[in-house]
């Protein structure tokens, strides 16, 4: 499948609709089946790549309707981790969960649902997973000396599961590690667990760091420049970062570093619910490929679309789709 | 019948326990009240906390239907504080019987019923903060000299001196951290006289050159606020410091709306009294069943009468004048002095009527922005029977509304009056009343707290502590995890 220049896909997650909260906070409390919630989530991840093909991106995702959050859907799935199943109140809490031994070497079990997107759509498909480091700040350590060795041994476990998933077809794979910009004194031994994650992997993989989307929301203020020099060193394709609410200024860092990365550049600001013309989009591209050439870019919305209400959501990525094409007119593409 | 007994104070009330229910058993047996009608009354006694109020002695919630029209009598309250002795019959009598056919009520009417939020009472509770110095001017006493304790919460110094220690080590921390911005943005929403503002940056300014921090110079204090008057009236104050101060009019229901240019920026958000003064409604829960309280306001026979003989205005006459009074201040009357007059009497004696309209015939009623009706249904799933609770439109709007400026890790503190417990609404009345030309109202917390929650924030009340006796608690914001 052949991919325009700069291709246009989400970070990962689309609008949950309120609906759904309502039937997974039922789930919660017992009110719907397993049974059902599952179709349900069916019915909600169809809805969610249509309205990607409708909106008109080269990449789509299942726009993780079946995850209740970033961490929850994988430390569920970890084989080793203890999950206290009433610590939830809404389904968008996390578990409190832990680990009291080693994490043995055992499927996660996401092929099924990256299956499930691939026989839905046309589109070149993208899987999301999120990264050791972020997963590791979730889980209460009780049995590792260290945060890096937990990570390691998350690493060592999806990295079989990325292995499944590439040989079950996924050519773009995406890590999410937002919880870099919050521990960035983390960023030498994350890098390293990134590595361990994502050896001999062999599809297209990308990084995505932003300032976090918790209710959608940053968690941290501050600039990318923690990620320097040590994320050179990461086996990844590209880097997907958030510049549309933050502004451009981190930019100058891959001039600055000669970074050797694609750029999956973040164009539309999840993080408010104004819906960016497709002109500031173009100029937001624009921009970034003063320090980026369009070979190696991406067009990407800041981080995932799953606290703005469906209308908006789906507008933005119209208009982020539409600027990408103004920009590749220009560009004679 | 049911009889609900509210803060029943026999030492000052004329009607007690034991004469409602005789007078109401008497009505009964006489036959002016039906059986049918008797099974379903529900009857609060000493309903009333503040004095000065919207209702009279005696008043009847009526049940509407999907026409609008109005069936039995389902609830009657009573504020035995108002009941002059031996008026207790006439009054429920009166209250429980059917109106004779073109029977008038003599009452004069400012409004259909509507939802309380969009009631006229609201405008006159704008007037009163867009013109307060001609109603201080009257009165001889300044606003807050009205509150319980005759000063503001706000202006307790060593209140401030505590938030300004708390403040100062987040500083210190983001520093530590190496994440502190190098503006630091504080937004004081509802400045009041300014005092508050003052006290504040005085105490920050001694607390920084103690501690050799250099952070007082990085201030940015926002004062904001709907009325332009009263953020003239807070500049005076913060004279000292008018450099660190921008004075925006802002819109309190929408901050963020005029301040989207400081989105996830601000480190300290503060109000005082605010919440307890924005747009209210309430709605009953019942029988598993959501009512609306509509109500409309009017004034009683004998006070309009009074006031069109004072002011010189015919009785039919008062709604246009006091629309117009809305519109331009005590000037709608030739002699402004009788306009003050008749702002004032107007406001003393104004009241509201109520009915409970069924949510299913209300389709286009809408709870506030963060609560849908299903959230709604979850939050009282487990709330007692016939609970009448505030909506707190306007503050959960204001709320929600200032969240997105907060800073990552900026947070939000508010010292009001709230409900902290959806039961508590079981266990007496908090509000609407009237302070000086004011609506005042507890704020429900706990539907805050629910709103919040959604919103990616823990919310904790605590007691104010600083003031003996206060009924003020202080909120404050965490993040959520």
């Amino acid at each position: 499948m052949t991919l325009p220049i700069l291709p246009t896909t989400m970070v990962g997650s689309y609008s949950m609709p309120g609906w759904l909260e309502r039937l997974k906070t039922d789930y919660f409390a017992r009110r719907i089946s397993r049974h059902d919630l599952d179709e349900i989530h069916d019915a909600a991840v169809r809805s969610a790549i249509k309205d990607q093909e409708m909106a008109g991106l080269d990449i789509v995702t299942d726009g993780e309707l079946r995850r209740d959050n970033m961490i929850d859907y994988f430390v569920e799935r970890l084989p080793g981790i203890q999950i206290d199943r009433s610590s939830k109140k809404f389904y968008y809490d996390f578990y409190d969960s832990e680990v009291l031994g080693k994490i043995p070497m055992a499927a996660v079990g996401l092929v099924e649902d990256f299956r499930f997107l691939l026989a839905n759509t046309e589109r070149a498909a993208k899987i999301c997973i999120t990264g050791p480091h972020s997963l590791c700040k979730r889980v209460r350590n009780k049995h590792y000396p260290t945060e890096e060795a937990l990570a390691t041994d998350i690493a060592r476990v999806m990295n079989m599961e990325l292995k499944e998933l590439v040989k079950a077809g996924a050519k773009f794979i995406q890590i999410d590690e937002p919880y870099y910009s919050g521990f960035p004194e983390d960023i030498s031994w994350g890098v390293k667990v990134l590595n361990i994650l994502v050896e001999g992997v062999q599809a297209k993989i990308a990084v995505h760091i932003c300032y976090g989307n918790r209710y959608g929301k940053p968690s941290w203020e501050g600039s990318y420049r923690y990620l320097f020099p040590a994320i050179l060193d990461a086996k990844v394709n590209s880097l997907s970062l958030e510049f549309a609410r933050r502004g451009g200024e981190d930019l100058d860092l891959f001039r600055e570093f000669k970074v050797p990365f694609e750029l999956g550049a973040g164009v539309i600001d999840v993080k408010d619910n104004s819906v960016e013309t497709p002109d500031i989009v173009a100029e937001r591209i624009r921009k970034t490929m003063k320090v980026v050439p369009p070979e190696k870019l991406y067009v990407l919305p800041d981080c995932g679309l799953f606290h703005l209400p469906r209308d908006i959501a789906f507008a933005k990525l119209r208009a982020m789709v539409e600027g990408a094409r103004i920009v590749r007119k220009e560009l004679g593409k | 019948m049911n009889l609900h007994l509210n803060y029943t104070r026999k030492d000052s009330a004329p009607a007690t326990t034991s004469d409602v229910v005789e007078t109401v058993l008497s009505l009964l047996e006489e036959g002016h009240i039906q059986p049918a009608q008797f099974a379903r009354l529900e009857i609060h006694l000493d309903w009333l906390q503040y004095k000065q109020n919207f209702r009279e002695a005696v008043t009847v919630m009526q049940g509407g239907d999907e026409h609008g029209g109005s069936a039995a009598p389902m609830e009657i309250r009573i504020d035995s504080r108002q009941v002059a002795p031996g008026a207790l019959r006439g009054l429920l009598q009166a209250a429980i019987g059917p109106a004779k056919p073109g029977e008038e009520s003599g009452r004069v009417y400012f409004e259909d019923f509507r939802s309380f939020r969009t009631s006229i009472v609201w405008e006159f509770n704008r007037l009163y903060w867009q013109r307060l110095k001609d109603w201080e001017r009257v009165t001889g006493k300044a606003y807050d000299q009205a509150l319980p304790g005759g000063q503001s919460d706000g202006n307790q110094a060593q209140s401030v001196a505590d938030s300004v220690a708390e403040f100062w080590k987040l500083l210190k921390d983001l520093e530590g951290q190496n994440r502190l911005p190098p503006e630091i943005f504080i937004l004081e929403i509802g400045v009041g006289s300014g005092k508050h503002a003052a006290l504040w940056l005085d105490s920050f300014c001694v607390f920084d050159q103690e501690r050799g921090s250099n952070y007082y110079p990085r201030l940015r204090f926002l004062l904001g606020d709907y009325s332009l008057a009263t953020l003239e009236y807070s500049r005076p104050a913060v004279k000292k410091h008018i450099d660190l101060c921008s004075f925006i009019a802002i819109d309190a229901l929408d901050p963020i709306r005029t301040l989207s240019f400081l989105r996830h920026k601000v480190l300290h958000v503060h109000s005082t009294n605010m919440y307890d003064n924005l747009p209210d409604e309430e709605v009953v829960w019942r029988d598993n069943r959501i009512y609306w309280v509509q109500s409309r306001a009017y004034l009683p026979p004998a006070d309009a009468a009074r006031i069109s003989r004072a002011c010189d205005v015919a009785i039919e006459d008062i709604p246009k004048i006091a629309n117009r009074l809305l519109e331009v201040g005590a000037v709608a009357l030739p002699d402004r002095a009788k306009g003050m007059i008749f702002w004032m009497e107007l406001w003393k004696a104004m009241r509201t009527e109520e009915k409970l309209v069924d949510a299913v015939d209300m389709p286009d009623a809408s709870f506030p922005a963060g609560l849908s009706s299903a959230h709604m249904e979850d939050i009282l799933r487990n709330a007692p029977n016939d609970l009448r609770f505030h909506l707190s439109p306007g503050a959960l709007e204001s709320f929600r509304n200032t969240l997105p400026l907060l800073h990552p890790r900026g947070y939000l503190q508010v010292q009001d009056i709230f409900v902290t417990d959806l039961q508590d609404y079981s266990m007496g009345f908090h509000g609407p009343g009237k302070l000086d030309g004011s609506i005042v109202n507890w704020v429900n917390g706990a539907l805050l707290r629910e709103v919040a929650e959604r919103a990616g924030y823990d919310l904790h009340f605590a007691p104010f502590k600083y003031r003996p006796g206060s009924k003020t608690s202080v909120l404050y914001t965490t993040r959520r995890e």
